[in-house]
């Protein structure tokens, strides 16, 4: 499980969320173990039902104004009754100023505060943004990264198949490499994101000559940072025994961290062009978003044509007789 | 299927050459062989894989071999580290 401190979280996002800690330092002691916030309505009003304590609690105005509205010791009991939770972090937005008795108390409770001038919302929406990208599940694989059409293609395959000799023939037809040979794969929300682990550059190991540097040879225009990754396809030495997919209404899909993604069994034998192979795999793709299944199109006119053909001989056969 | 930790002992860390060491010696054998680094896994015969793992001196890596030739692999390859690929 996943964790950040929250002092290593103030400091790298002080600036950003315009933070300052308003209660002591020795408060800042705990961890944030979820990417969720909370706003801690119902819990200062003594509800504490399903209260999500682990999360960040977020005090906008509204939780403010009600603490404002309260005697000084109903706000007291239901200030200490909230604190008495091991919530790793407070923050106040807007800049408001909190009652006295508040700091004291998370003071005493070594819970932190912090104070932010952003709004609730651009708040509620940058902390967001940061801790799921901190949590979000990442995993490293072996393959190569291709922007083909715009549709993400994740070629996989043992070492030697010739996924790096491909990837170079659809960059020569202009398509783009994100990486290859290693891919950093991480979940966001729904969708799988592809990108090389380092920043050295869009290298490339060619079996016969070495490094090549793709961006340098074939331009800028032939390589990109991060794809969504939308298809997987795996390149496996051509067997004549093996079932392969031959009208394609099947659909084979692939979990990677959690996420669906179809995959395609490509065999390949020599003197196969794999790269337009990969292309019409992209294209098809793309047709299928738009609607258009060809494999289901074709079954659909033959059984069509089948029942057809079918009426006309029993209609021939009932005149006859 | 082989498991076996291993650190890095020569000064100059993973680079090109100790890499290119590791890949060629591993496509010798039969068996899979993957390098794992942290949340890192690579292909150990590739050497576009070894060498993005950046593996510095004093780093940690699991070497993971699965295949009739397995032993043999990880012998040969644990030879490689500890004579510090003929490093220092």
């Amino acid at each position: 499980m996943k964790k950040i401190s929250v002092k290593v979280l103030y400091e790298l996002k002080k600036k950003d969320l315009s933070l300052t800690l308003i209660t002591n330092p020795d408060t800042m002691q705990g961890e944030i173990t979820t990417s969720f916030l909370n706003r801690p309505g119902l819990a200062l009003t003594g509800y504490f039902e399903r209260f999500d304590y682990n999360r960040i609690q977020i005090l906008g105005e509204t939780e403010i104004s009600y603490l404002q509205s309260l005697k000084e010791e109903d706000l007291y009991n239901n200030v200490k009754e909230t604190l008495v939770y091991d919530i790793p972090a407070i923050i106040i937005t807007k800049g408001l100023t909190i009652p006295k008795q508040i700091e004291f108390l998370a003071n005493e409770m070594k819970i932190p505060i912090f104070s932010s001038r952003l709004s609730t919302d651009k708040l509620f929406n940058s902390l967001r943004i940061f801790l799921q990208s901190f949590f979000a599940q990442s995993k490293t694989i072996h393959g190569t990264l291709i922007d083909v059409f715009g549709v993400g293609i994740l070629l996989t395959g043992k070492s030697g198949i010739g996924k790096s000799e491909c990837a170079l023939e659809l960059v020569e037809r202009g398509q783009r490499l994100i990486t290859d040979d290693v891919v950093k794969i991480t979940s966001k929300e729904d969708i799988l994101v592809g990108s090389a682990t380092n920043n050295y550059g869009h290298f490339m190991e060619v079996r016969g000559i070495g490094l090549i540097d793709v961006a340098k040879m074939f331009g800028i225009q032939a390589v990109r940072i991060k794809k969504r990754i939308d298809v997987q396809i795996e390149l496996m030495p051509w067997k004549d025994n093996m079932d392969y997919e031959r009208i394609g209404l099947s659909n084979n899909n692939v979990e990677i961290l959690g996420n669906s993604i179809p995959i395609i069994y490509l065999p390949i034998s020599p003197g196969k062009n794999i790269a337009v192979i990969v292309e019409v795999v992209a294209m098809n793709h793309i047709s299928k978003l738009f609607g258009y299944d060809a494999a289901k199109e074709y079954t659909d006119k033959l059984q069509e044509d089948l029942k057809r053909k079918a009426k006309i001989r029993e209609k021939h056969i009932a005149d006859k007789g | 299927m082989i498991r076996k930790k291993i650190k890095i002992v020569n000064k100059l860390g993973m680079h090109a050459r100790p890499a290119t060491l590791i890949v060629k010696t591993a496509t010798k054998f039969r068996s899979e062989f993957k390098i794992i680094k942290s949340d890192m896994e690579i292909n150990g015969k590739s050497i576009m894989g070894v060498m993005t793992l950046a593996a510095e001196f004093g780093s940690e890596l699991e070497l993971v071999a699965d295949g009739v030739d397995e032993k043999f692999l990880i012998k040969e390859i644990t030879e490689l580290f500890a004579a510090k690929f003929g490093e220092d």
